[in-house]
């Protein structure tokens, strides 16, 4: 999949530009034009609270140019870019039924078509777009439109296969929000996590975040748990019972292939990897004790990272990999700790509640999400150089395993606040210390528990 | 674009675990023909991928399948007791209750008149709380198992100490009488 994007109304586009050309395939760049910079600013401002500003747009279908007569492909990109942008919570699509234009009758780019069928339906944005099948090969034209002031504010054109389709969604999605809220969404990234679907046993899986794109990683009829990846995908870390026994595997996803990564220690029962996807720390229990090893990705033993006699697991590495949080019961109750992987002596984080435990770490290192029991068990926020700790559910029941997203602004975490055990996305934001559930992200017939967040697959 | 296969990518690797697990599988059967043991034992249920320290049959009863091979035959929680009983913890607790110190010392004894046997100490706990924490607090009261049975003679070469953490319970509502029974410490017998 190629793609290339041009200049839009703010500077960051820039770095935005470096990284498409990098990972391009097919290089066409539009020309755009537009002012607008203070209304860019001003949303900006007005979307960084959750929930505090959701805006109207119409995705439309695109207008076949040739070959996608059935609209294929037109459907499977319009569908995905809908489901994203309504999931990222800064945005309510339009209902398709309203929509006055025909995109087959209608022209695709500024001047080609009529605003004012768009701005009464009260949309204060709209994208529109075109698409080519040729020979296997899909190419997309799209546009995204302020309504209010007439103007084109960004277009991408991607090209690649048919299954390449819906990530190109994905990836557009993420270059709306960037337009709208100053900052990339999330995602064209994937998640990995563990599900009973299809039987009784808990296996490894990865999706997109909007749940589309499930790939399954284990198959094996025992017990599999702990899905970690690098901030690329490329590789998932989990531990399997496969054996018999539990260890970590390390399993590379387009080879198919994976290592066995033991310990010479005692049992391996849990597992991070470093976000260079050079390192891993390892949970190991011997007699008892559970403590923390530092590791190559081969499996070699580099140091050991936590003595004595507690409970030390839930190893969680900062975006940089400087810093490493985990759960200890040193204190006597699972609490969340933070250590420098530089060296010197952990420190403890939390101080209310007597259960804290899988911390995650915010890209920006400034805060971490973990869980705490409080009735039933709660997703939590504190700073991560330690302070007041904020409460982000409300439930009776089990949140767990909360993990952020690479753009700061999520979480997705497991709730059984709806019977089965589901994935969840909540739009947070730490200055106000308020979280807004969003949805559930995939409905089936088992639990999936234990979610992970990749970075962005575009680089 | 060649970041990740996505759409349905199916098993993986399928076809090369499959040829081991059906050459696992018939290695347990055979062994418990020859041990001549009674053929409850499903094929499908017979094992899984995996080389030392792999899940098998041996014959001796409800007692003598891990938790982890009860659970594939969908048997866990359905047995009754074999030889050795379980004991049970407090919530979040590892240390072992006065009123399971006679369990001990009867699972000691049997021990000691069945001197050849060894024993897989499990631990397990109830479904509230972290995964992870869990495995590392079920591996706590295997190991106090252990420790215990040492003091009552038994020696620790005969004992090995494995944890499920919450993944294995025997009962799955969200009561307080099931939390209870999950919060465990299962003996299998091995030889």
């Amino acid at each position: 999949m190629g793609a290339t994007r041009a200049a839009g109304p703010d500077a960051l586009t820039e770095k935005m530009i470096r990284r498409f050309i990098s990972t391009v395939a097919a290089l066409v760049l539009l020309s755009l034009g537009g002012t607008g910079v203070a209304r860019a600013e001003r949303l900006h401002m007005t979307f960084n609270q959750p929930g505090a500003t959701v805006a109207p747009i119409a995705v439309s279908e695109f207008k076949n140019l040739g070959g996608d007569d059935q609209g294929t492909a037109s459907h499977d990109f319009v569908r995905i870019l809908r489901r994203d942008l309504e999931l990222s919570g800064f945005f309510s699509i339009i209902s398709p039924k309203s929509y006055i234009e025909d995109p087959q009758k209608s022209g695709y780019d500024l001047g080609k078509f009529n605003f004012a069928d768009w701005s009464s339906l009260n949309a204060d944005f709209l994208v529109k777009g075109a698409v080519t099948v040729n020979g296997g090969q899909v190419s997309v034209e799209v546009l995204m439109f302020d309504v209010a002031q007439q103007r084109r504010m960004f277009g991408t054109r991607f090209s690649g296969g048919p299954g390449d389709v819906e990530q190109m969604a994905r990836r557009f999605a993420d270059s709306v929000l960037k337009a709208v809220t100053g900052i990339q969404g999330p995602f064209d990234t994937r998640i990995a996590f563990v599900s009973t679907r299809g039987g009784r046993f808990k296996e490894i899986y990865l999706a997109a975040p909007d749940g589309g794109g499930l790939f399954r990683v284990t198959d094996n009829p025992t017990i599999n748990l702990f899905p970690k990846f690098a901030h690329s995908p490329a590789s998932v870390l989990y531990l399997s019972y496969k054996t018999g026994e539990p260890a970590l595997y390390l399993f590379d996803v387009a080879g198919r292939t994976e290592i066995r990564i033991g310990s010479a220690h005692g049992n391996v029962i849990g597992g991070a990897l470093s976000p260079d996807g050079h390192r891993i720390v390892a949970a190991v229990e011997s007699g008892g004790h559970t403590n923390l090893f530092l590791l190559e990705r081969s499996g070699e033993e580099i140091r050991q990272l936590t003595d004595g006699h507690a409970i030390n697991v839930n190893p969680a590495f900062s975006a940089d990999g400087q810093q490493l949080a985990f759960t200890s019961d040193r204190s006597g109750t699972p609490q969340v700790y933070v250590m420098s992987l530089g060296g010197g002596p952990a420190r403890r984080v939390t101080f209310q509640g007597d259960y804290n435990t899988s911390p995650s770490f915010s890209p920006d290192g400034k805060w971490l999400a973990y869980q705490s029991r409080s009735g039933g068990f709660n997703i939590f926020i504190i700073p991560a150089a330690g302070g007041q700790p904020a409460q982000l559910t409300q439930d009776a029941r089990s949140n767990q395993s909360p993990c952020w997203s690479p753009d700061g602004r999520y979480l997705i975490f497991s709730s059984n606040r709806g019977g089965h055990e589901r994935l969840y996305l909540m739009q947070i934001n730490t200055q106000s210390q308020t979280g807004k559930v969003i949805s559930a992200l995939m409905e089936d017939e088992g639990n999936d528990t234990s979610p992970t967040w990749s970075w962005w697959l575009g680089g | 674009m060649t970041l990740l296969p996505h759409g349905h990518g199916g098993s993986v690797d399928n076809g090369r675990r499959l040829g081991r697990f059906t050459a696992i599988a018939a290695a347990v059967m055979m062994l418990a023909m020859v041990a001549g043991c009674s053929s409850k034992q499903s094929g499908a249920g017979a094992g899984t991928p995996g080389g030392p320290g792999g899940i098998g049959e041996n014959g001796l009863g409800a007692n003598g399948s891990s938790s982890l091979n009860q659970f594939q035959k969908g048997t866990l929680g359905a047995n009754g007791q074999g030889p050795l009983s379980d004991i049970h913890f407090d919530y979040n607790d590892y240390s072992v209750r006065a009123q399971d110190g006679e369990i001990l010392k009867s699972n000691a004894d049997w021990m000691g008149k069945n001197s050849a046997a060894r024993v897989q100490i499990e631990g397990h706990c109830d479904n509230r709380g972290s995964e992870e924490y869990n495995i590392a607090l079920g591996a706590k009261r295997a190991q106090a198992a252990k420790d215990y049975l040492e003091t009552l003679g038994v020696t620790a070469d005969r004992m090995s100490t494995i944890s499920y953490g919450k993944e294995l319970p025997v009962c799955t509502e969200d009561t307080d009488e099931c939390w209870a029974q999950n919060r465990r410490d299962h003996f299998v017998v091995q030889q």
